[in-house]
């Protein structure tokens, strides 16, 4: 071996490491060059990146653009109020409109049937007899109060005893589980242990409600609830509630088999007192 | 014979009563997750036998951290009651027993199942494991996401209730 094989030899133990290095560098330069170039292998590389960047994005602009939009919003509106009347009117146009259609066909409705045959003559008679004209009666007739329904409910449980209705409503066991909640919350809400909620109040009609020791009435009005009508009311809860306590008397011993067993009042038994009250209580 | 019993649904904030309910009466179940803010009524009638039908009103209580906040005057009159946790947050059922002491002391002899909920999140294993450690007597293990023991938890509560009545 000569010199300079020797010296060949030397370089090639030397740098044994680093020819290695450099190789591998140049296959990875290599393949960069390749991703950069071909587009679909460089989205398969950045499109999670851009991806995850665009939700981090979204969820702080509430907190980032949400101040600057509002602000700018509420600048443009007070800057530009007539626009927004304009853009908002045929929405709040319409809405309105209908409300008032509705209730005219209701009006015209309820006046159709008062100025019916039958009803003329007896408003006339009506008139004669009270000294009131015409006009003042159909508009009293309009206002009278009703009762729409009737809901006999247990105290502490909120169920459903017995229910008398004119017209079909939502299930009455949740609506009485409802009032049993509401008012269990208004009256721990006043900590008055020895007052109860009596009425409910909406739109056009009102909820009176009667607390008895383990039951309590709900009854559903519509039309002017006066005080008037309130007392009249109560006489007929009170006089439906001595005939239900007296059914209950009857009822508490089964004394027919000699045994104690507690027998409870049929639901239909109830239903029937209910609708002899009510259906054409005057109030 | 139509009987109606008040039950009263209760428990830790999120651990899926409303849910459950939601799962029970009307067969649906969603992610969504909104608090239940002092009391939502719901009804469902269910057949016992050829002539015996249970109206269950379900009073889905808001979530406490604390069982002795609960409104007493929703309490009153419950002939049933459902404790219900999450399985997968041990901060619900930790507190387990004395949570139950209070219960037994504001609903006293009134039949109560105890239901740890979401079981859908934990396997078996991870579950048995968890009733080993806090010693968890529980009655149902329920999922209102896969439905999975709900009908039972209900059905086995009313027969309960109508064989005490």
């Amino acid at each position: 071996m000569d010199e300079n094989e020797k010296i060949e030899l030397l370089k090639d133990i030397l740098f044994a490491n680093e020819y290695e290095f450099e190789e591998k560098i140049s296959k990875r330069v290599a393949f960069l060059e390749q991703t950069l170039k071909e587009r679909g292998r460089l989205s398969e590389k950045v499109d999670p990146i851009i991806i995850h960047q665009i939700e981090e994005f979204k969820k702080s602009i509430p907190t980032t653009l949400g101040p600057t939009i509002t602000k700018t919003l509420k600048i443009e509106i007070s800057n530009h109020k007539d626009a927004v009347v304009d853009a908002l009117y045929p929405i709040l146009g319409k809405m309105v409109k209908k409300y008032v259609a509705q209730e005219m066909k209701l009006l015209s409705s309820q006046m159709n049937n008062q100025l019916g045959f039958l009803a003329f003559w007896k408003r006339k008679i009506r008139s004669t007899y009270s000294g009131k004209n015409e006009q003042a009666l159909i508009l009293d007739d309009l206002n009278e109060t009703k009762i729409e329904q009737v809901l006999l409910i247990e105290k502490d449980s909120g169920i459903l005893k017995a229910s008398f209705t004119k017209s079909e409503t939502i299930d009455e066991e949740m609506v009485s589980g409802m009032l049993t909640a509401i008012k269990s919350f208004v009256e721990d809400a006043f900590n008055k242990k020895d007052q109860d909620l009596e009425l409910i109040e909406y739109e056009l009609y009102q909820i009176h409600l009667q607390n008895f020791a383990t039951h309590y009435m709900a009854v559903v009005v519509s039309g002017t609830f006066s005080l008037s009508s309130k007392n009249k009311l109560q006489d007929v809860i009170f006089d439906f509630y001595n005939s239900y306590m007296a059914m209950n008397l009857d009822l508490v011993f089964d004394t027919s088999k000699g045994s104690k067993s507690i027998i409870p009042v049929k639901r239909s038994q109830l239903e029937k007192e209910l609708k002899k009250y009510f259906l054409n209580a005057k109030i | 014979m139509l009987k109606s019993k008040k039950i009263v649904v209760l428990g830790h904030f999120g651990v899926g009563k409303t849910s459950l309910i939601r799962r029970f009466v009307t067969n649906t179940f969603s992610d969504n997750y909104k608090v239940t803010i002092g009391v939502h009524i719901t009804k469902k009638v269910i057949e016992i036998s050829a002539e015996d039908k249970v109206s269950l009103i379900l009073w889905d209580l808001e979530g406490t951290d604390d069982i002795v906040s609960i409104r007493n005057s929703y309490l009153l009159g419950t002939h049933g009651a459902i404790f219900v946790f999450d399985v997968s947050r041990p901060s619900t059922f930790q507190q387990l027993s004395s949570d139950l002491a209070i219960l037994n002391e504001k609903l006293p002899k009134v039949p109560l199942m105890i239901v740890g909920n979401k079981a859908d999140l934990v396997s078996e294993v991870e579950v048995k494991a968890l009733f080993e450690k806090y010693a968890l007597k529980v009655d149902f293990l329920t999922s209102a996401k896969t439905g999975k023991t709900v009908n039972e938890l209900f059905l086995n509560l009313a027969l309960l209730l109508t064989a005490d009545a």
